[in-house]
């Protein structure tokens, strides 16, 4: 036998952070090896592709028909002959879309506000203090979370009339609903938090600050990835909610917000003649949502994987 | 500057874990006091207990002349630096330093004052401007003592400060924290693990194990005259010897029967052997590894074992012995005193004829680990 063929073929590496030196052996039958991952990665790619095809195309059909100029529901051509922005005008000075407009904004950044304030305290408390009950709460509430909203939809409806807060009192009542429950969704913020070390907590503590302190200087900018995680999620819940928007603002036009006001377009008689305008409508509300989307996409994929894994 | 005063503390967990029992100590002003003693004695519980962080269950701490069972660490007027530096990695060198200032609403001038003068202490000036990551384990811990240093605080906590560093930088740290001490001239409690830390740092060393406290002595004190075995067999290194032997009275003294050998104990031990009212009995008799020496010539008169190891430590060989029911026996031995012939006769296998001054021993009752001489 040749005497190279005894030594080990190695790459020596030296891993600087833990100061000792690694040996790499190299991967056996390199050139088969990468043929196989450009097959797989083909067929990933393939697969990728159809899919943003088919999630795609309701989008840019949606889009192509909001700025199509000719009447009519369902015509047979997909590109509009005629581009324009007659339906946008239409909805925005004939209709009560703007009012609509105007409420779900009102509703989406008072609970993006309110929501976020309760859900992070809510998850710092159970994150960092221990008291009697809390890994009792933390399990009901759990339990409670897998009953859809809506179950107590009659009961919070004459909760609401009660207080004077439906119909034309819809606004707050909205924010009311959507804000009561928020602190139950604690869990991905409360495992971002489990991930800060306590000693910094602690640390603080010493250092003269309160509680209140730590959370303010302390976690809160450590957590900028979740805190506009929650942001984003405290938006877009009122954003697109149709269920109670619905039969709290019930019948009350100046109440509504999009999507139960687009919704109305529907059972109109010009239903042929809304159908445009109804796809405008649907652009103006992803405006707001893919804008915030873009701007802070990075955050969101680190709040979403954050609290899972340890950082 | 204060004293801190631990009177019948007890710490009880939620789960009924009894980690601290009826601790008792005084600390004086300015005094360094180190607690030691291995993972899970209840060193560092009695530490957050001092600081705040952990609810005293039983018992009354003071610091100075307050009692502060109930008082917020933020009022306690202490500082704390954490084994793994808890630095705000958010913000920079400059701003972790001043972070508690800040709270505190001191005056600009004032802070930027302190926090220079604790760089300068520390050596991170060039550093200020830099956020934690970019420093290394040393620089961090630098920072980390620098943010209790700008306080000014009464008393000074340390939890195993130094056990996240390697172990040349930790000597150097150790060095720095004694010259740090002289510099403050305030009280501090170190907790640590690490006997030599304890040993070479503290004015007093509180052993601990299982929640009690074992003996608190400056360090001659707890090496020369420990009260029970373990504190024998924790403080030193390697760790003492331990011999199974017969303790005879007779009728002017005292003597010890061990592997065939019978030694008979100097008058100062007899004297405590008799104040202790001790009679004949089973003993576990105690040496330390440096107070071994070998026997090349004369070895009728010396215990003969096996050497099974022979580690070359440098200025010492450190020896592993067999010898009678004693399998591990070991033997510090320095090699500048040794012929090369003796040094070859010393290889692993050999056998070993060694022996031991009566003076340095120490006698244990087998039955309750207690010193017989110490009490």
């Amino acid at each position: 036998m040749a005497k190279e063929n005894l030594i080990p073929e190695v790459d020596i590496v030296i891993d600087q952070e833990a100061g000792v030196i690694r040996e790499i052996k190299p991967e056996p039958k390199l050139r088969s090896k990468k043929a196989h991952e450009k097959r797989v990665n083909g067929a990933i790619y393939a697969i990728l592709i159809a899919m943003s095809v088919i999630w795609l195309l309701p989008f840019i059909l949606l889009v192509l028909q909001s700025f199509r100029v000719e009447y009519g529901g369902q015509v047979a051509y997909v590109i509009p002959k005629q581009f324009g922005l007659d339906n946008f005008k239409f909805i925005l000075t004939e209709t009560n879309f703007p009012r609509w407009y105007g409420n779900t904004l009102i509703i989406a950044l008072f609970n993006s506000v309110l929501q976020t304030v309760i859900v992070l305290s809510v998850s710092y408390a159970l994150s960092r203090m221990r008291f009697r009950g809390r890994k009792l709460f933390m399990k009901s509430v759990l339990v409670l979370g897998m009953f859809p909203g809506f179950l107590t939809m009659i009961a919070l409806y004459t909760l609401l009339k009660n207080l004077g807060l439906t119909q034309e009192g819809a606004i707050p009542g909205l924010i009311l609903i959507y804000c009561a429950s928020s602190g139950m969704g604690y869990y991905i913020s409360k495992g971002f938090f489990d991930t800060i070390p306590k000693s910094l907590d602690e640390s603080a503590r010493i250092d003269g600050a309160t509680r209140f302190q730590v959370f303010l200087k302390i976690i809160m900018p450590l957590s900028k990835p979740i805190v506009i995680y929650t942001i984003l999620m405290a938006f877009m819940a009122p954003w697109g909610d149709y269920v109670f928007a619905s039969y709290v603002a019930f019948g009350k036009s100046d109440s509504y917000n999009v999507a139960v006001g687009l919704y109305d377009w529907v059972n109109t008689n010009d239903f042929q003649g809304y159908f445009t305008r109804f796809c405008a409508g649907g652009v103006l509300v992803a405006i707001p949502i893919t804008a915030l989307f873009l701007m802070l996409q990075k955050y969101y994929v680190e709040g979403v994987t954050g609290g899972a894994v340890k950082g | 500057m204060a004293s801190v005063t631990l009177e019948h503390v007890k710490k009880i967990y939620d789960n009924h874990v009894v980690a601290v029992q009826d601790f008792n100590l005084n600390i004086k002003d300015k005094e360094f006091v180190v607690f030691v003693g291995p993972s899970g004695c209840g060193k560092s519980t009695t530490l957050r207990m001092i600081a705040g962080l952990e609810d005293i269950s039983e018992g009354t701490l003071k610091i100075g002349e307050r009692v502060v069972n109930d008082v917020e660490p933020k009022d306690r007027d202490i500082a704390m630096v954490f084994q793994n530096y808890a630095l705000y990695p958010h913000i920079t060198v400059y701003e972790n330093l001043a972070f508690s200032l800040r709270i505190r609403k001191m005056d600009k001038n004032e802070i930027h004052r302190r926090v220079c003068q604790a760089a300068e202490i520390l050596g991170i000036t060039e550093y200020l401007a830099r956020k934690p990551k970019a420093l290394s384990g040393g620089q961090r811990q630098r920072v980390a003592i620098g943010r209790a240093i700008v306080r000014e605080p009464q008393v000074f906590l340390m939890d195993e400060p130094l056990s996240n560093l390697d172990a040349k930088l930790r000597n150097q740290m150790r060095a720095e924290i004694i010259l740090l001490r002289k510099r403050l001239d305030t009280t501090f409690i170190y907790v640590t693990h690490d006997q030599t830390e304890a040993m070479t740092l503290g004015d007093r060393i509180v052993i601990m194990k299982d929640g009690f406290i074992q003996q608190v002595g400056t360090p001659q004190e707890v090496f020369e005259t420990p009260h029970n075995l373990f504190v024998a067999c924790f403080i030193g290194s390697p760790q003492m010897n331990i011999f199974n032997g017969k303790l005879v009275k007779e009728a002017n003294g005292y003597s010890v029967n061990l592997l065939g050998m019978k030694l008979n104990l100097d008058e100062e031990k007899c004297a405590l052997l008799r104040k202790n009212n001790v009679s004949s009995m089973d003993v576990l008799v105690g040496a330390r590894p440096e107070h071994m020496t070998v026997c090349f010539d004369n070895k009728a008169s010396a215990i003969n074992g096996m050497i099974t190891v022979n580690e070359m430590m440098g200025s010492e060989l450190h020896l592993h012995v067999a010898a009678g029911d004693s399998k591990n026996t070991i033997l510090r031995i320095p090699t500048i005193d040794l012929t090369p012939a003796q040094r070859a006769s010393l290889d692993a296998g050999n056998s070993i004829a060694f022996t031991f001054p009566t003076k340095v021993i120490q006698l244990f009752d087998p039955a309750t680990e207690e010193s017989l001489l110490y009490r």
